[in-house]
């Protein structure tokens, strides 16, 4: 007898763990017009997993103290084997899993696949995505550069705009009335510990959500045709679909191949792409570099912020468009998937991603 | 029909091992890596001593060397004391000269003054001069 | 090659200067700056000099109170006003000793009594700007003396200055890829500053038998510079070879996922 089959009989016995990956595996059918923008998922896990294996190497070296979190950088950068790679690795990392969390939002949308049943799926999703820069904001810190120090100045900054408690909420979130030890020592316990477990918790539940539903069905092919929501709960079948493994996961496993190749090449040959030059000074808390602005995922919540001329209209204006966005499922409650009867969609759609990118640059460029 | 799918399983074995043979690769080019940058490294922990014998800083000298990398200073203003300090400057990173006659350090860049026991005396520098630990261990001087 | 050395100089002020970069306007200041004519014209200049790049204001030379406008001018407050012509070698020479004793012993420095240039004459008093080479040309120094001099000063120091500009250039480029230089940029540092001082002797001998031991020390900074180098191409090769390695696993993956799809297509 092979060694797996021993293996598998054993386990089958005590727990029932071929049905169960039966089920989940070569059992659980996909619709058959899925299409190449469902692996973004399981791209997302893995350079999460690859982020949480390099931030936890990181974490044997870094010092989370203001006199030395600097130097234990440039110490991991420059004399830890390797320490380089995983620094560099860890930071590409990061702005890649913005993109893909990005690309990923953008075909949920495109498709309507937050549309009920799905309204869970969605606002875990988004919360996840909020996740993803909320570690973005608090890992940036812990290096306490000139970047680190002021950035976070400019981003905590920003709460002050609302009335009453802003003020308080600012100094709330630094520890302080400025960016200082208080601050870092707060920033590393949120990026090290709180988040990584909201990040799972909240991510099993996306999944799980995902899994419970039945992935949803692209609405593209002349035979799609908008599924009436039932008042109870159904999973959406497929029996004449394709097995999730072998046939899906293959394709996964390409993806997250191609992706790594790119998280590779930006890590050998372009790594400063993500680190400007203010990166690279100790944090001085009396010189401000000229021209600091945030990294290009937050460029538009910066340049908003510099367009209107009120800060706290600016800031309401981010607040309702992600609660808009946040809530969306509940608004549009439209049972058509497909893009093309959505002409309303559609426009928005369009026009939201220009105005993101648009701004994005004037903030860069600004 | 049954022809194309037994050609289709050797093909997917076959590829299912070159799948594997490059999922290997690629993890030994993580994993070894990973390996290096977790295991102890020599030399490591804190600074690495430097022996300096007794005899080359008598009293009232200084005796200029390599520390760290960096250049440093061991002097002995009294009879059996011992100071040892960095060389570099803390304004601009000049090196600094010691004048015997003064007892006292001199950046040639800026005027920058130090005291024998690295304390600044005067001009641009904003912090003295870092001390390192000496010991004394017989003939020999430990520094770090 | 310019911006790598203004941001050599950034980075210096910032890794090594702790007090604040932006003071706030002092007395003289204020008062000077809204002066007309000789009186007014210094703060222009300063403003777009080294010195003032550094944090180096007017009390800092001159003595006095800058914040007190009434005792601003006092000598009890050290002021000491401007200095004569003879005066001026000591007068920068109390933060530059180096150059200033390289200065007082050279031919420049021997004549200063007989109508010689002191430091204003070359570097200007209130404009100084970053030393370069180009302050040895024909205008400057055909003032007292035939050229030749100086260009056989200029010739000997030339490829030296060069090859420094070209390691400060290089050194600028690893920090910004993260690697850490304050050892090496140090090192080239101190070896320029002694290098540029010793200019000042204006000994065509003194500077000839020098060079040699400055070459040496750029040698070193080189190759450990060079050693740098190599091991980030080395770095890149094999991050190529594992991209490469990553797009061929991906095409493998999709060549099985082909394979399924026959099946798929045939009914399963």
């Amino acid at each position: 007898m092979k060694p797996q089959k021993i293996v598998m009989d054993w386990l089958d016995s005590r727990l029932g763990v071929s049905e169960l990956l039966h089920q989940q595996l070569g059992g659980y059918k996909l619709p058959r017009n899925i299409n190449i923008w469902y692996t973004l998922g399981a791209v997302i896990m893995a350079l999460f997993g690859l982020q949480f294996l390099t931030g936890i190497l990181l974490l044997v070296y870094y010092v989370p103290d203001t006199e030395k979190a600097f130097a234990s950088v440039t110490a991991i950068m420059n004399e830890v084997p390797f320490g380089w790679l995983f620094r560099y690795l860890h930071v590409v990392c990061s702005n890649l899993i913005i993109v893909a969390l990005l690309l990923h939002m953008l075909s949920v949308l495109y498709m309507g696949s937050y549309k009920r049943p799905r309204e869970l799926t969605w606002v875990s999703g988004f919360t996840l995505l909020n996740l993803g820069l909320a570690f973005c904001l608090t890992g940036y810190l812990l290096p306490w550069s000139q970047l680190s120090f002021w950035a976070t100045t400019v981003a905590t900054d920003a709460a002050g705009a609302i009335p009453i408690v802003g003020e308080y909420l600012v100094s709330y979130m630094r520890g302080g009335p400025s960016v200082g030890a208080a601050t870092l020592g707060r920033f590393f316990a949120l990026h090290v510990l709180v988040l990584p477990l909201a990040l799972m918790g909240l991510a099993g539940f996306h999944l799980f959500c995902v899994r419970r539903n039945g992935i949803s069905q692209a609405p593209f092919g002349k035979d799609y045709r908008p599924r009436k929501p039932s008042a109870e709960f159904v999973h959406e079948e497929h029996h004449d679909g394709i097995p999730f493994y072998p046939n899906y996961t293959s394709k996964e496993l390409a993806v997250i191949f191609f992706a790594l190749a790119v998280l590779v090449f930006i890590t050998f040959y372009a790594p400063w792409l993500f680190i400007p030059a203010d990166a690279l000074e100790p944090a001085d808390p009396f010189s401000t570099p000229e021209h600091i602005k945030p990294e290009w995922y937050f460029l538009w919540a910066y340049q908003t912020l510099k367009i209107f001329p009120s800060k706290l209209l600016g800031l309401g204006v981010q607040v309702a468009a992600m609660t808009f966005i946040a809530l969306l499922p509940f608004i549009d409650r439209g049972l058509e998937r497909r893009p093309g009867k959505r002409p309303l969609f559609l426009t928005c759609y369009l026009l939201g991603l220009l105005i993101f990118v648009g701004i994005s640059f004037w903030g860069h460029y600004s | 029909m049954a022809q194309a799918t037994e050609g289709s399983k050797e093909r997917r074995t076959f590829l299912g091992v070159l799948l594997g043979g490059f999922s290997v690769v690629l993890g030994a080019a993580i994993g070894w890596p990973m390996f290096r940058f977790l295991a102890p490294q020599e030399g490591s922990g804190d600074a690495q001593q430097v022996k300096i014998p007794r005899d080359q800083v008598a009293v009232g000298t200084a005796h200029f060397f390599n520390y760290q990398w960096q250049p440093a200073v061991l002097l002995q203003p009294e009879a059996g004391e011992f100071i040892a300090l960095s060389a570099v400057c803390t304004h601009l990173g000049c090196i600094v000269k010691w004048v015997n006659d003064e007892g006292e350090f001199l950046c040639p860049c800026h005027g920058g003054k130090f005291s024998a026991k690295g304390q600044v005396l005067g001009g641009p520098p904003p912090t003295a001069l870092e001390n390192y630990p000496v010991e004394i261990a017989d003939n020999e001087l430990l520094v770090g | 090659m310019n911006r790598h050395l203004v941001g050599w100089m950034a980075l210096f002020i910032l890794l090594f200067w702790f007090g604040p970069a932006l003071a706030e306007d002092s007395v003289c200041i204020q008062c000077h700056g809204g002066l007309e004519g000789r009186l007014g014209q210094p703060v222009a200049e300063w403003k777009q000099s080294i010195h003032e790049e550094n944090g180096i204001t007017c009390h800092s030379c001159h003595g006095g109170d800058p914040t007190d406008f009434a005792m601003a001018m006092e000598p009890e407050r050290g002021f000491v006003g401007v200095p004569g012509n003879e005066e001026i070698p000591a007068f920068c020479g109390r933060c530059h000793v180096g150059v200033r004793e390289d200065y007082e012993e050279s031919a420049h420095g021997m004549a200063l009594a007989s109508g010689g240039p002191q430091c204003v004459v070359c570097h200007g008093n209130h404009q100084v700007v970053k030393a370069s080479i180009d302050l040895i040309n024909p205008e400057s120094c055909s003032r007292c003396h035939s050229y030749d001099r100086a260009e056989k000063v200029k010739e000997i120091i030339s490829e030296t200055e060069a090859r420094l500009q070209s390691l400060e250039s290089s050194v600028a480029s690893l920090h910004r890829v993260g690697i850490d230089v304050k050892a090496l940029g140090g090192e080239l540092f101190s070896t320029r500053n002694a290098f540029r001082q010793l200019f000042h002797t204006v000994n065509v001998d003194k500077l000839q038998q020098q060079k040699s031991a400055f070459d040496a020390d750029l040698d070193g900074i080189g190759e450990q510079v060079s050693a740098i180098e190599e091991e980030l191409a080395q770095r890149k090769l094999i991050g190529g070879i594992i991209v490469v390695l990553l797009i061929l696993a991906g095409c493998v993956a999709l060549l099985i996922r082909k394979t399924y799809r026959r099946e798929e297509e045939s009914g399963n």
